[in-house]
């Protein structure tokens, strides 16, 4: 079970060498398994989310990846090189945040841009300039950390995760602690870095809403093992089927239409809103509704019932108990 | 080499943009020059000469105490406040090794004392010329270098001490707590022969300039050895416990 959707997860990668590589990564702690044996790819400019309910393991994931924690069993290999063995190699190619992004409050954004600077190979002044540029952070150079916002902070954490050029950037619920306008400007920078960079992202969240809008995949991990792969946004084009939600005025009689309506499913009935929910081909839509007319039925709603990301997530992890 | 000066440069700049950096450089200068005025003023028959003064005043007995008890606070944090303040998080995902950049911590703490030994030993030399008789009596240049050089070696021993605990236990204020503990301590001997293994008995090299050793079979050798002892231990439980820490 578990190696079959590993593999799934692998197959879905486009070609050529994938940028991370989780090899049957394993961290026990305590004799416990925090992180079981866990697999997957990212590729070439893919945006990738990481889900899970509370302490499924996914901030201990990202920390093996960047070599904070070190794994009892497996390998990471980023851009090939692997994490446990050519770790200044592997890790040139990664940025990131984890957690909150937290910088030597007593010194300003430059003087604290520099020190990352200091600590990579070959940054030119240049690209300090075109990475403040890219999170806008031009007016706020030259002033003290502590004297940052939240959200100017997490600008901040932005541009040095990408000051060396990495391959792969990484962040830890990025979007934590921010208001609305916050996380929708966090949103905006990740689809300008995806494509201005050209990097593969991977991000962690249980705020699934965000995964959703953002993500080309979602891999989603339950008690540190792989629950399931999944491509967002591939659903709806499943065979040209819809589902839709129709409101009408009785519902025994609509129940009834439906029912003798060919290629049309009722999957399943709501009596209080007198709601019903159907699946039917496209081209189905119009002799349905022509149908429901001439039983003299009324139709107050159609609209299209989207299997939100959040329903499938509460359906592989079984609810939200907190493991 | 360039790559690792440039980690020393990062962390000389954590300490020296803090507002508070001087602060240790004005306490030790504020302290020996009211202790020249006090000696200079009450008991003038104390020091026979200048170089007299400085000799005594460099010393682990003299002022070397303050400059090890302030680069111990200067210490104690260098390690402990990364994790505190979850910058270490930032500083091990970079293309170095832990190994490295624990180094240039411990260079960087090394200079730090050294650049407070320094400034105390110049501000003293300046208040021992203006307050004491310059030129005669039996105390000479070598003199006081030795006294520099034994008030270094016990405070880097310490500032070792230190750096070691500030990476085991991980909290400043503990760090801080358990060095003033034992800078207290250092001088209390304990008169049985295993005592002499210990290393406070061996922290202050000055005591083998004429007078007897604190303990019979102790040599200035037999101390230097046992210093190196204490700081390789120091140091390579430092350095392992580091290297294989997992930053959570």
């Amino acid at each position: 079970m578990e190696r079959i959707t590993a593999n799934q997860g692998q197959s879905e990668i486009k070609g050529g060498v994938p940028v991370l590589q989780m090899n049957k990564v394993t961290k026990m702690i305590k004799g416990k398994a925090i992180v079981n044996q866990l697999s997957f790819e990212i590729g070439r400019g893919e945006i990738v989310g990481l889900l899970g309910p509370n302490g499924a393991g996914k901030t201990t994931t990202i920390r093996m990846m960047t070599g904070l924690i070190k794994m009892t069993e497996g390998d990471v290999l980023v851009q090939g090189h692997s994490i446990r063995n050519d770790f200044k190699q592997a890790i040139a190619h990664i940025g990131a945040i984890i957690e909150n992004p937290e910088f030597y409050s007593h010194m300003t954004g430059l003087d604290n841009l520099l020190q990352y600077v200091r600590m990579s190979d070959g940054i030119s002044k240049s690209r300090i300039t075109e990475v403040v540029e890219l999170v806008g952070l031009q007016e706020a150079m030259n002033k003290k950390v502590k004297a940052y916002s939240l959200g100017m902070r997490q600008r901040l954490g932005i541009a040095q995760a990408l000051l060396h050029s990495p391959k792969l950037l990484i962040l830890d619920e990025p979007t934590n602690g921010l208001d609305p306008a916050g996380i929708r400007e966090m949103r905006d920078y990740m689809r300008k870095i995806a494509e201005v960079e050209g990097i593969s992202i991977l991000i962690s969240s249980h705020m699934l809403g965000e995964i959703e809008q953002i993500c080309h995949r979602a891999v989603v991990i339950q008690n540190g093992t792989l629950v399931r792969v999944t491509r967002l946004g591939a659903e709806a084009q499943t065979e040209g089927e819809v589902a839709l939600t129709v409101r009408v005025d009785n519902i025994a009689a609509a129940q009834a239409v439906i029912q003798a309506e060919d290629g049309v499913k009722l999957t399943g009935a709501d009596e209080l809103h007198s709601e019903l929910n159907i699946r039917l081909y496209d081209h189905k839509v119009p002799e349905l509704v022509a149908a429901l007319g001439a039983a003299k039925v009324g139709v107050y709603r159609i609209t299209e019932h989207k299997q939100s990301l959040e329903e499938d997530f509460l359906n592989w992890t079984g609810g939200n108990r907190i493991a | 080499m360039r790559k690792f000066n440039l980690l020393v440069l990062n962390e000389w700049l954590k300490i020296f943009k803090k507002r508070s950096f001087f602060i240790p450089y004005l306490i030790a200068v504020l302290f020996q020059a009211m202790i020249a005025y006090i000696s200079h003023s009450f008991s003038p028959d104390s020091f026979p000469s200048a170089a007299a003064f400085i000799k005594e005043m460099l010393l682990p007995t003299g002022l070397g105490q303050i400059i090890a008890i302030l680069a111990i606070i200067g210490t104690a944090g260098i390690v402990s406040k990364e994790h505190s303040q979850g910058t270490v998080k930032f500083l091990l995902i970079r293309a170095r090794s832990r190994t490295a950049i624990l180094a240039s911590k411990y260079v960087t703490v090394l200079l730090y004392a050294l650049s407070l030994t320094v400034v105390t030993a110049a501000s003293i030399v300046i208040s021992g010329i203006l307050l004491f008789q310059t030129g005669g009596g039996e105390t000479g240049i070598a003199d006081i270098l030795q006294s520099l050089l034994y008030g270094y070696v016990y405070t880097v021993v310490y500032v070792t001490f230190v750096f070691m605990v500030g990476v085991l236990t991980n909290s400043t204020g503990v760090t801080i707590g358990i060095s003033m503990f034992a800078v207290m301590m250092d001088k209390v001997v304990i008169y049985r022969d295993f005592y002499k293994y210990f290393l406070f008995p061996n922290l202050d090299l000055s005591i083998y300039r004429g007078g007897t050793p604190p303990l019979p079979g102790m040599t200035l050798g037999f101390s230097i050895l046992m210093l190196a002892v204490y700081m390789a231990v120091f140091l390579l439980a430092g350095f392992l416990v580091f290297r294989r820490r997992d930053v959570a």
